[in-house]
């Protein structure tokens, strides 16, 4: 694949301009009915390093979602600055069932290039690689309403690096899987980062997901959502999800984490 | 799982598969029950229970019919039906779906222009066939464009409302993916709105038939709709019949024919 970069152990490049600095992000939604206001997100700054692994984890309702939409350009901010200093708009992993129904598992992994008007010939071997590399490789011509959810979430991912863009943003993709499925997918998601080299920016409500996958944490308090804290997880890689639970530092910052979202937003 | 031997006793097994038993009757009973009927019928025409002039036994209507159809008297106004419908339909069906979907889309468009569609859709179709006829004549052409009417606001309706159906976050996939309005337009919106548009074309098929046997009645020179009603006129009520059963048939083959279609390009829906 052409994409893969060397594997740079993230804190070599700490030094190196980030991917994406964001500073004094705010977004508010008006409801016209009501003529009421909503505060999603207050005054949010935060800069992600080139090929760092960032989670930003809160309450739901918290705003990490519409960060991440504004940093996908599927909203407009209300005021600060959102700057992605790469050469290709990022690609998104959604939420939920994203899989187009009416495409088979290859064609929706193939869709952005489709766009494009990539040759035929080049969809067909990039798909095949990513079939490969995400474990669907015997799913190709199956339809979407036949997959598991977990497989549903293959595909987005699939479908998400495809283009092979720089930044890959993921909101709670594995939200609604079950735990053991879940863990597979963090799993498979760190050896395809490891590979790839992708900044990536998650977003998830799961403690314990942010400090399996992430490099550093970003913690969001409840609405209107602002950053309470910027932990870095000092786990080497690759990391091993299961293993990792033996260690007794990821335990101390599961409390650390929780305690932070337990407190009332100070001052 | 359980693994051991199923052990059930005899008594056990029958009450087990007694309601599949059951189930298997009644349905075998369905398939009779609409011929009950026509046995029914033509028990009570033989024996003159019920009047003969008005409700002549299947048998004569079916002997109808077949002279009807070896003559080939039939094929000549079946023919002529299927053509008026088939070119009306189309003629609004394409443009239904089209303007469905853009006003689907673009909220200014469905605020701007929606309106207009609202006032003019209520109006029965067949009320202003009179007019149609002194514009268009009473030729073929004032066919195609009644039907064409009725159709088209089946499927605009149909189609609009199966594209604002549409989830957002396949609007959001395809933004992202980096799709034009266009591409938007023809691989997201379109393949969503297609169940919709396929349920818009059942209805429009079936109202397609009832408008055509009115325009027929009125103004043609063949045709099934001027079948039934030349027969009225000469009071042969057996070939009225016929006439009847065959603009039934065609409507229901119709629809079988869409199914088909939709479970081909609509894989994906439940059916």
């Amino acid at each position: 694949m052409a994409t893969v970069q060397e594997t740079v152990h993230p804190s070599a490049v700490k030094t190196a301009p980030p991917a994406i600095e964001v500073s004094h992000l705010t977004k508010a939604f008006y409801d016209s009915e009501g003529d009421r206001v909503t505060v999603a997100v207050s005054d949010v700054g935060f800069s992600v390093a080139r090929g760092e692994f960032v989670c930003i984890v809160g309450p739901s309702g918290c705003g990490k979602t519409t960060v991440l939409r504004i940093l996908a350009d599927l909203e407009q901010k209300l005021s600060g600055t959102v700057k992605l200093h790469s050469a290709t708009p990022p690609a998104m992993v959604f939420q939920e069932a994203s899989v187009l129904p009416w495409l088979t598992v290859a064609e929706n992994i193939a869709f952005p290039l489709s766009l494009k008007g990539v040759s035929r010939a080049e969809q067909e071997a990039r798909v095949r690689d990513l079939l490969a590399l995400t474990g669907l490789t015997e799913f190709a011509k199956a339809r979407p309403h036949q997959l598991s959810g977990g497989m549903k979430q293959r595909v987005s991912v699939a479908r998400a690096l495809v283009d092979d863009r720089e930044i890959l943003l993921m909101d709670e993709p594995f939200g609604a899987l079950d735990e053991q499925t879940r863990l597979v997918l963090q799993q498979e998601l760190l050896r395809i980062w490891e590979t790839t080299g992708k900044t990536v920016v998650f977003i998830t409500h799961s403690v314990d997901e942010a400090l399996t996958l992430a490099d550093r944490v970003l913690v969001m308090s409840p609405r209107p959502g602002t950053l309470v804290a910027n932990l870095t997880v000092p786990f080497e890689r690759p990391r091993d999800v299961v293993e990792m639970r033996r260690d007794k530092r990821f335990w101390d910052m599961t409390y650390e984490v929780w305690r932070l979202l337990a407190s009332p937003a100070r001052d | 799982m359980n693994a051991a031997p199923i052990t059930l006793t005899k008594d056990e097994w029958r009450r087990l598969k007694a309601p599949a038993r059951r189930e298997r009757i009644f349905r075998l009973a369905s398939y009779f029950s609409p011929l009950l009927l026509l046995l029914l019928w033509e028990l009570s025409s033989q024996f003159n229970l019920i009047d003969r002039r008005f409700f002549p036994a299947p048998s004569a209507i079916a002997g109808t019919a077949w002279r009807m159809t070896v003559s080939f008297e039939l094929f000549e106004h079946i023919g002529a039906t299927l053509r008026r419908v088939g070119i009306g339909y189309m003629l609004g069906a394409v443009p239904g779906i089209v303007i469905g979907l853009i006003l689907g889309l673009s909220l200014p468009v469905r605020r701007l222009l929606g309106p207009i569609f609202s006032a003019l859709y209520p109006v029965p179709k067949i009320a202003i066939l009179p007019l149609i006829l002194l514009i268009f004549g009473v030729g073929d052409a004032s066919k195609f464009v009644v039907i064409a009417i009725g159709v088209f606001f089946l499927m605009l309706y149909n189609t609009m409302g199966g594209v604002m159906q549409t989830p957002q976050i396949y609007m959001d996939v395809a933004k992202n993916a980096g799709a034009s309005r266009f591409q938007t337009f023809r691989r997201i919106a379109f393949p969503a709105a297609l169940p919709s548009i396929f349920t818009g074309l059942k209805l429009a098929a079936g109202s397609s038939y009832i408008i055509i046997a009115a325009a027929e009645f009125l103004g043609a020179r063949n045709g099934v709709g001027f079948f039934i009603w030349a027969s009225w006129q000469t009071f042969a009520v057996s070939r009225m019949f016929v006439g009847i059963v065959v603009i039934s048939v065609m409507g229901y083959l119709t629809i079988l024919a869409l199914e088909a279609l939709e479970r081909r390009f609509v894989p994906w829906a439940k059916h």
